[in-house]
């Protein structure tokens, strides 16, 4: 009886414990702001790891912004890029809205009506210094501008030049026949010709890519549409690599960075690829010299895949937490600040000024920039994209052992049954 | 009493004789088991009201709420059991398959298992220490081992296999969703093994010597003395055990999440994975209707199994 009450009697204290600890940080209110500063609040950011430099990025330009706000709180939270997605999900099914969200999408939080339009949380000319092309990028279908680009990121083809030139292909291909013959070559001699992921993280970039290089694109009108004439033809000609056991093996079940570690470690002819891979490439894989290039189309036209991500603001209807968003966010894309955090990611910048000087001097990244004028994007506005991602996510990979015509209706369905 | 637990608190109470109000018999037994009340409003009846509550309410796929739903989650375009492409004939043949093997097989082990561990021989102690291995450690890096072990590129135990010649070239078994459940299959089996084995073992302990002697000096052979005594004596270890594989087997989600590596509604899923590729496609509405056929069918086959084994009579 007596070692029960203890025990009771402990966990009682320690639940005393455990809520005064959850306490503690948000207590901090009382003290008065000084003139010009903001009142006491608490912004919150979540935020994909882009790099191991990720969090630290981000924590600069919050000491910076402490620096100004002293009264303001903010919260950071850093996730890795994996189930990303299922950690928004988590925040928003608990109605604990972050502040300001880095996300690939936007479409669903628009629709539901959870966001401030970006133009409501950042000063004019902080929307002017974004490059106009990509600014588009995060138009609603409805006109309204949900998002903000935060980077930018352009795919091309990397090539292995010393397997290319071992099994001997003399120049990158450009077209599909050119792809074919190159591919088959290099995996004649023991590794594997293209790298082809069609596994759950990127099947939408792969798919969406050999649907441009066939001419065609998802929007057809205002609904988007997989089972078309240009993705069938699409679709056959990235079941010829995998019959052709040109692909590495099992395409359906691989990933982007299972693919970068096959052509890092020499075993992968070509491969599309981002500056972010390149860069581990160069800095931890300097054995491996390669070349960059066009992705192959049908019949030759460059096609290059753009990706931004974005920045979007909840509303948590607080006055004091949209001014502090607001002023926020305009540090965040200053120069000085936005500078060391998107070089922190690896990829390319968004704003006008950034680009003209990553253009100057940014020599190993050239080609990323140039292919910035000829990329396409996903329809990720379009409220239809999550669920044709998700099927071609789930779906695009049983092309290895089903007809193109099949898959493809199989795509179509899911899509339709969403509505 | 050195121990006072709710359970025994019960137990004296309802051995009392009759004639006392049963009011305060109720009362005195509140306080030890409220504890148990609560755990039990919390982690079991909430969570199932709020599945029910979840099934017919409409949700995007980030899990914003947008109104009733009336059945649409259970048989819409995009409900649970009408949403195209989803193979429900391997998804059924795969539940079945995957409980009943996996349990089986599992006993039929254990079986052998705990016999060898019942004899006397030297090291016979580190031998139980081992087995008792792949339960002490987490399901999911048991798994996570078993996963990278056999990818093609890198995987030891494809190396393994190629090196010995049992392979011509490695194979990517997690990579297809077939192969992928029978690699999830061995898996479970192997898990699952201590658990039953050291439930199986305590049973053997408590065979009495005395009676297997006597059967033995009454001209018994071996056989006949495992049919006729220790197996009809095992059987209250032996039917706890089942149950529990059952239940636990059945609600196993890491272990084919784990390895198989296939997206998307793929041949490879159970009613238990098909409930989370759902969760994150369809939302937690779609989810939580399947959940709810989860929940029916696990209570079914509980019933059954209640039914036909009987085995509260025999363990009390």
């Amino acid at each position: 009886m007596a070692k029960l009450t203890k025990a009771l009697a402990l966990a009682a204290a320690s639940v005393f414990v455990l809520t005064a600890c959850s306490t503690g940080t948000g207590g901090t209110a009382s003290s008065a702001a000084a003139a010009g500063q903001l009142p006491a609040t608490t912004i919150k950011i979540l935020a994909p790891s882009y790099g191991d430099s990720s969090q630290a990025d981000w924590q600069k330009i919050i000491d910076e912004f402490k620096k100004k706000e002293p009264n303001v709180t903010v919260e950071l939270q850093i996730e890795a890029w994996d189930n990303f997605t299922d950690k928004v999900k988590a925040r928003i099914q608990a109605k604990d809205y972050p502040d300001i969200l880095n996300d690939n999408a936007f479409a669903s939080e628009a629709t539901a009506g959870l966001l401030y339009p970006i133009n409501e949380v950042m000063s004019d000319s902080t929307l002017a210094s974004i490059e106009p092309a990509l600014l588009k990028n995060g138009l609603g279908t409805d006109g309204k501008q949900w998002a903000a680009p935060d980077i930018a990121s352009a795919r091309l083809m990397a090539s292995n030049t010393d397997l290319l030139k071992k099994a001997g292909v003399t120049a990158p291909p450009k077209t599909w026949a050119d792809l074919e013959t190159a591919a088959a070559k290099v995996a004649a001699t023991g590794v594997s010709g293209y790298g082809m992921p069609l596994g759950s993280e990127e099947a939408q970039v792969e798919a969406s890519l050999w649907l441009w290089g066939a001419g065609g694109d998802w929007p057809q009108g205002d609904k988007l549409v997989a089972n078309q004439p240009a993705s069938v033809e699409a679709f056959t000609e990235m079941k010829k690599l995998i019959d052709a056991k040109s692909t590495q093996p099992d395409p359906g079940a691989t990933n982007r960075q299972a693919v970068a570690d096959l052509f890092d470690n020499g075993k992968l002819g070509m491969y599309v690829t981002h500056s972010g891979l390149m860069s581990v490439t160069r800095q931890k894989f300097p054995n491996i010299h390669y070349e960059l290039s066009q992705i192959p189309s049908k019949d030759g036209t460059p096609v290059a895949f753009g990706v931004t991500d974005f920045i979007l603001a909840f509303n948590n209807n607080d006055a004091n937490r949209k001014q502090a968003t607001k002023e926020f966010l305009d540090l965040f894309y200053s120069d000085p600040m936005y500078e060391g955090w998107y070089k922190g990611t690896g990829l390319l910048p968004v704003t006008t000024s950034m680009i003209a000087a990553g253009k100057a001097s940014d020599t190993d990244n050239a080609a990323f920039y140039d292919a910035l004028s000829y990329v396409k994007f996903l329809p990720v506005s379009n409220p239809q994209w999550d669920a044709l991602k998700n099927a071609l996510q789930g779906t695009a990979g049983t092309i290895a052992k089903d007809t193109p015509e099949n898959v493809l209706s199989k795509i179509q369905a899911q899509v339709d049954a969403q509505g | 009493m050195t121990r006072p637990s709710a359970v025994t608190a019960l137990r004296s109470d309802s051995a009392r004789p009759r004639k006392r109000p049963r009011r305060s018999g109720v009362l005195t037994a509140l306080p030890w088991v409220t504890p148990t009340l609560l755990l039990i409003a919390g982690v079991v009846i909430y969570p199932t009201i709020l599945m029910f509550w979840t099934a017919f309410r409409k949700y995007n796929s980030y899990g914003i709420e947008q109104g009733s739903a009336g059945l649409n989650n259970f048989i819409g375009p995009a409900g649970a059991f009408t949403f195209p492409t989803v193979p429900w004939a391997s998804v059924w043949t795969n539940t079945v398959v995957w409980v009943v093997v996996v349990v089986l097989l599992t006993l039929l082990l254990s079986l052998g298992l705990a016999q060898f561990l019942n004899k006397d021989f030297p090291g016979r102690k580190a031998l139980r220490l081992i087995i008792i291995l792949p339960w002490a450690s987490s399901v999911v890096m048991t798994t996570t081992v078993f996963n990278y072990g056999l990818q093609t590129d890198v995987g030891l135990f494809n190396r393994l296999l190629v090196d010995t010649g049992i392979l011509q070239t490695a194979y990517g078994f997690t990579k297809d969703p077939t192969s992928a459940f029978w690699v999830a299959v061995f898996v479970a089996i192997y898990v699952s093994l201590p658990f039953t084995t050291y439930t199986i073992l305590a049973g053997l302990q408590s065979v009495p010597r005395d009676v297997l002697e006597a059967a033995h000096v009454d001209g018994a052979g071996a056989a006949q003395r495992y049919w006729q005594i220790v197996l009809p004596l095992l059987r209250p270890a032996i039917a706890a055990a089942t149950l529990i594989n059952i239940i636990n087997v059945f609600n196993s989600l890491p272990i084919l999440k784990i390895l198989n590596e296939t997206p998307g509604f793929n041949t490879g899923h159970t009613t238990t994975t098909l409930i989370f590729a759902y969760k994150s496609t369809l939302g937690p509405g779609v989810a939580s209707a399947l959940s709810i056929f989860n929940f029916f069918f696990c209570l079914v086959i509980i019933a059954v199994y209640l039914g036909i084994v009987k085995p509260t009579k025999e363990v009390q």
